[in-house]
């Protein structure tokens, strides 16, 4: 510690010592956050379409355009190290050989920042309820929430999906036993990077639903699903069975 | 001229401390940084604000850089002397427990 360079040197070995030590303990100190994420999830409607991945491409594929419910409380999956979740809907289905392990894609993901964190244009804006006015158009502040509930909560209904799924062969029509699974990455500040926890761990419960009934991608230009649980749907099918057309105002 | 002026850049650019100085030097960066360290823990988690934390950390670590880099007049309390010279006519005389050496 003589001269000023030897101090320089020696304040800075420590310092990074310390940083270090600080971060891991910030790090650890999230496992005495009490998590408790539950989410419903649920299909809305399912089509199976064919078209090809891109303009000039010859080969035809199925993609299913999977729109869903969701409702979710994750509220608890933000403390003071979270930087931003990474939230993720995917379509999971059995493969068609035995003993395989199922096909998994995403249909839907969202990143929902954190407190502390910047904003970017990617965060994810929650859709409004019907019935509210949109807040006057500006750039909202680092860390201002752009969702019209609590941070981490979400109530999504009848969500289009982001991406079109198709399967590695070619073919998705008539697939069973698919289901929707909610997944997600939380980015901490510092520390290791957490996927979605299926199990108790510690301090920190599982999540609780986040999986869908099972479905079944229906066949190429399936029809929608008969209504028959409403009067009016009912009524609909049983004139469009019989031949006769349901009797529409406008003509 | 040049020399002496050279010379007086040097010493303020080396920034020499005295051994007390350079001990206590040590302990004043040991307490500081390790203090600053568990403050903006405490103080982040208390307020679950992790920009404090790094703030504080940040703060903390260059105010321990003020204190401890330049050569403050209080590390130069206890400065060691020369030897006083001898004229080479005395001889040398070097005592290695109590043996003369030289």
């Amino acid at each position: 510690m003589h001269s000023v360079l030897v101090r320089v040197q020696n304040v800075f070995g420590f310092f990074t010592t310390v940083a270090f030590s600080v971060a891991a303990v910030i790090a650890l100190s999230t496992f005495i956050h009490p998590q408790t994420p539950s989410a419903t999830v649920a299909l809305s409607n399912v089509q199976v379409v064919r078209g090809r991945p891109h303009y000039y491409s010859y080969k035809k594929e199925e993609y299913a355009h999977v729109k869903f419910d969701m409702d979710a409380d994750l509220s608890t999956l933000f403390n003071w190290n979270t930087k931003q979740v990474f939230l993720y809907l995917k379509a999971v289905y059995p493969s068609t050989k035995a003993g395989e392990p199922s096909s998994e894609a995403i249909i839907w993901d969202a990143i929902l920042p954190g407190a502390a964190a910047p904003y970017n244009q990617n965060h994810f804006l929650h859709p409004l309820p019907k019935g509210t006015k949109p807040p006057k158009s500006r750039k909202p502040k680092s860390g201002e929430s752009t969702s019209p509930y609590p941070r981490g909560v979400l109530k999504l209904k009848n969500q289009r999906p982001k991406y079109q799924i198709t399967d590695m062969t070619g073919k998705l029509q008539n697939r069973t036993d698919a289901r929707l699974e909610l997944g997600w990455n939380v980015q901490p500040w510092v520390g290791a990077q957490v996927w979605t926890n299926w199990q108790d761990l510690g301090m920190w419960k599982a999540l609780e639903g986040g999986r869908s009934e099972v479905f079944a991608f229906p066949a190429i230009g399936a029809k929608k699903k008969v209504d028959t649980s409403t009067e009016k749907g009912k009524e609909g099918h049983r004139l469009e069975a019989g031949g006769e057309q349901p009797r529409r105002n406008n003509v | 001229m040049a020399d002496q002026l050279l010379e007086q850049v040097r010493d303020a650019v080396e920034g020499q401390i005295d051994f007390e100085g350079q001990r206590l030097a040590e302990l004043i960066t040991t307490v500081l940084l390790g203090g600053v360290g568990i403050l903006a823990f405490l103080v982040g988690f208390m307020s679950q604000d992790i920009k404090l934390a790094l703030y504080i950390g940040l703060a903390g670590t260059g105010l321990t850089f003020l204190a401890v880099v330049p050569p403050w007049p209080f590390y130069n309390k206890n400065p060691e002397g020369w030897l006083p010279a001898r004229s080479a006519a005395a001889g040398i005389s070097i005592d290695v427990d109590g043996q003369k050496v030289g």
